[in-house]
């Protein structure tokens, strides 16, 4: 699903230049379910990024299901995000006046799908979430975990191949921190294949397979079969 | 392009900071209100000055006498100059062109009598062309002819003012035409009647032929003034024929060349020109106005729209990594900005309008009569205001462009 060759990516910070990814090479298959791990600073977001298609690498190969991604135009890498990427974010990033189901609508807005459909798929999705009730609720009238599962529905309607999470669990308790997990696993367990990056253990030990970060590099990846 | 999405996003952005949005939407409205209401204003002006001064007919050149101010070949100063039949013979041989031409006599405060009712008017002793020079507006009959001059015809052409006061209620033109009226003890026959909207002076007047009052209430050959009409001539070309027609005058009755008061040369096409000019001047000085407060309105609306894509970078990056294009972001941006403009600006354009339509039939007076703006006018303040709000968007839709989606993905 994924293969990326000597990733490297570098920051500018005043005139001194911070190199983040140093050379990273790795490859995950299409149905894993991947934690990033790594101390803070150490390159996790920046990866997930380039992954996303959200950030250019410097150099490096990228290539997402068989297609290079190197150079894109914005424009294709819109399209790509549309197509193939669901993304969930640690702080959510819901349209606060936009309700949950016109949240979750919104990927097929820029897909081009009529209202309707929209509308209706959305409330597909939000069942699928348990949170059908709250389809006409605002952001600001939920919980956290509410929210989360609001941002997983919209990362799903899409359909993508790829759901890119960067610490989903970072802003929730254990309790609802579960819940969103679970809830990922299953979606997981469907075939679509999820990177999470996270700093917490329990998540990481609920994947497949976890890969840590140390100084922009990738340390050991070592697969932790998971039953 | 205009779906209900799109609907939403400009309700969003015009109710998230409603104060915001009302005064820069009030600046617009006002910017075309002061517009329009001021393009009224300058058209009323032209309306009332046009009724009063514009019927009279503007191509033509007057020629009159004075007395002199200054002494000139022997000739003692405070002289009365007079122009004799001789004199306008020789005057039509310097003009090689004449689209039109008449000679007056005018005896103010002439006694006209019908029957047995009498006033006091101004005669005129004419020729068949003032008709055309004063744009004569005939409501019965004929105007003076060639052979009313030749056999010097005891005939009079009577305006309506001298017809409401002298003939019985409510006699129609065509029933006074064919009466016989004293002018000055004389008796002549109404042949026609004429009616100058607007016009007072004119319409207390009667007309004889002009050789008829020479020789019955002059009995001399002495011409008051000549009006040479200068038919479709440029205005440069009229300034010349009247510059020399001066100068020749003045040889011709000797009045010093530096003496203003001698002879009266006025060239009506002046007038014209001097009008035009005044309401060019005014049609201006409205536009800059309000263009200026247009302008002053779109930075309004530029700034709101910088700080809606300011507040909103992290939306737009959410957008972004959700599969929005750069053109759909910038779409938005300028639609949120054209709605904003064209919605103030035609609540000013209806206000305005209003504001004219209801002032209108209080202010109807000699040099102010129905203000109102022209639809082009209309049209192209809409235009501007579009044109003006894509300009101002797109400053902040390029800086929303070129928002990453990981800058604005960043927390903190
Ligand atoms: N736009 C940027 N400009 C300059 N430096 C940056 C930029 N983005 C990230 N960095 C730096 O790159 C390094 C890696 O950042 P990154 O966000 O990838 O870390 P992370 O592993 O996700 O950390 P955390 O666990 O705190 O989220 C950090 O030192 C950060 O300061
Ligand atoms: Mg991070």
């Amino acid at each position: 699903m994924i293969t990326l060759n000597g990733i490297r990516k570098s920051y500018k910070a005043g005139n001194q230049s911070l190199e983040v990814l140093k050379g990273i090479d790795c490859e995950i298959r299409e149905g894993e379910l991947v934690a990033i791990m790594g101390s803070s600073g150490s390159g996790k977001s920046t990866l997930l990024n380039v992954l996303g298609l959200l950030d250019d690498a410097d150099h490096g190969s990228y290539k997402l299901d068989g297609q290079t991604m190197d150079g894109l135009t914005e424009r294709m890498a819109a399209r790509y995000r549309s197509q193939f990427l669901g993304f969930v974010f640690q702080s959510f990033n819901l349209i606060s006046f936009k309700t949950a189901l016109e949240n979750v609508a919104l990927p097929l807005y820029y897909q081009k799908v009529p209202r309707k459909e929209r509308q209706l798929k959305a409330m597909e999705y939000l069942k699928r979430v348990g949170l059908e009730d709250w389809a006409g609720h605002l952001p600001n009238q939920m919980s956290g975990g509410q929210k989360q599962r609001v941002a997983i529905a919209r990362a799903l309607i899409a359909q993508p191949r790829l759901i890119l999470a960067d610490e989903p669990t970072g802003a929730l308790d254990s309790v609802t921190s579960n819940e969103v997990m679970s809830l990922l696993r299953e979606i997981n367990s469907e075939g679509i294949t999820i990177v999470i990056v996270t700093h917490e253990n329990e998540i990481a030990d609920q994947c497949d397979r976890v890969i840590r970060l140390k100084d922009g590099l990738i340390d050991n990846s070592n697969s932790n079969a998971h039953v | 392009m205009f779906d209900r999405d799109s609907w939403l996003e400009i309700a969003n952005t015009v109710l998230s900071n409603p104060l915001r949005t009302g005064l820069t939407g009030l600046s617009i409205a006002l910017g075309i209100f002061i517009l329009v209401v001021m393009q009224g204003l300058g058209t009323g002006l032209e309306n009332g000055v046009q009724s009063t001064f514009g019927n009279r007919v503007s191509n033509l050149i007057e020629i009159r006498t004075g007395r002199t101010q200054l002494a000139y070949r022997g000739r003692k100063p405070n002289r009365q100059v007079q122009m004799h039949n001789a004199d306008e013979n020789a005057l039509k041989e310097q003009l090689d062109s004449i689209p039109a031409w008449s000679r007056f006599l005018f005896l103010w405060g002439s006694t006209v009598q019908f029957q047995n009712e009498q006033g006091s008017y101004g005669l005129r002793g004419v020729d068949p062309d003032q008709k055309d020079l004063a744009a004569l507006n005939l409501t019965a009959g004929r105007f003076i002819n060639a052979r009313d001059l030749d056999e010097k015809r005891k005939v009079t052409v009577i305006g309506s003012q001298v017809l409401r006061d002298l003939f019985p209620r409510g006699t129609t033109p065509e029933e006074a035409v064919g009466s016989f009226v004293m002018l000055r003890g004389v008796q002549f026959a109404v042949v026609g009647a004429f009616d100058q909207a607007g016009s007072r002076w004119e319409n207390r007047s009667v007309y004889v032929p002009f050789t008829t009052a020479q020789r019955l209430f002059q009995n001399s050959d002495v011409i008051n003034r000549v009006s040479v009409g200068t038919g479709s001539a440029a205005i440069e070309k009229t300034r010349t024929t009247s510059a020399g027609l001066l100068s020749w005058l003045q040889n011709r009755l000797a009045v010093h060349p530096e003496d203003s008061e001698g002879v009266w040369v006025e060239n009506r096409n002046e007038d014209a020109e001097m009008f035009r000019s005044i309401f060019q001047g005014i049609n201006l000085f409205v536009w800059f106005v309000g263009l200026m407060t247009l302008l002053a309105g779109a930075m309004g609306v530029a700034n709101i729209m910088a700080i809606v894509v300011r507040e909103r970078t992290k939306e737009i990056g959410v957008r972004k990594a959700l599969g929005a294009t750069s053109g759909s972001i910038v779409g938005q941006i300028v639609q949120e900005s054209v709605v904003l403009m064209l919605v103030s600006g035609c609540i000013g354009l209806v206000a305005g309008v209003w504001t004219l339509q209801s002032l209108a039939p209080y202010a109807d007076h000699e040099f102010f009569s129905n203000p109102r703006v022209d639809f082009s006018s209309a049209i192209l303040a809409l235009g501007i205001l579009i044109t003006v709000g894509v300009v101002s968007a797109l400053g902040p839709a390029t800086r929303a462009v070129s928002i990453r989606p990981v800058e604005a993905l960043r927390d903190e």
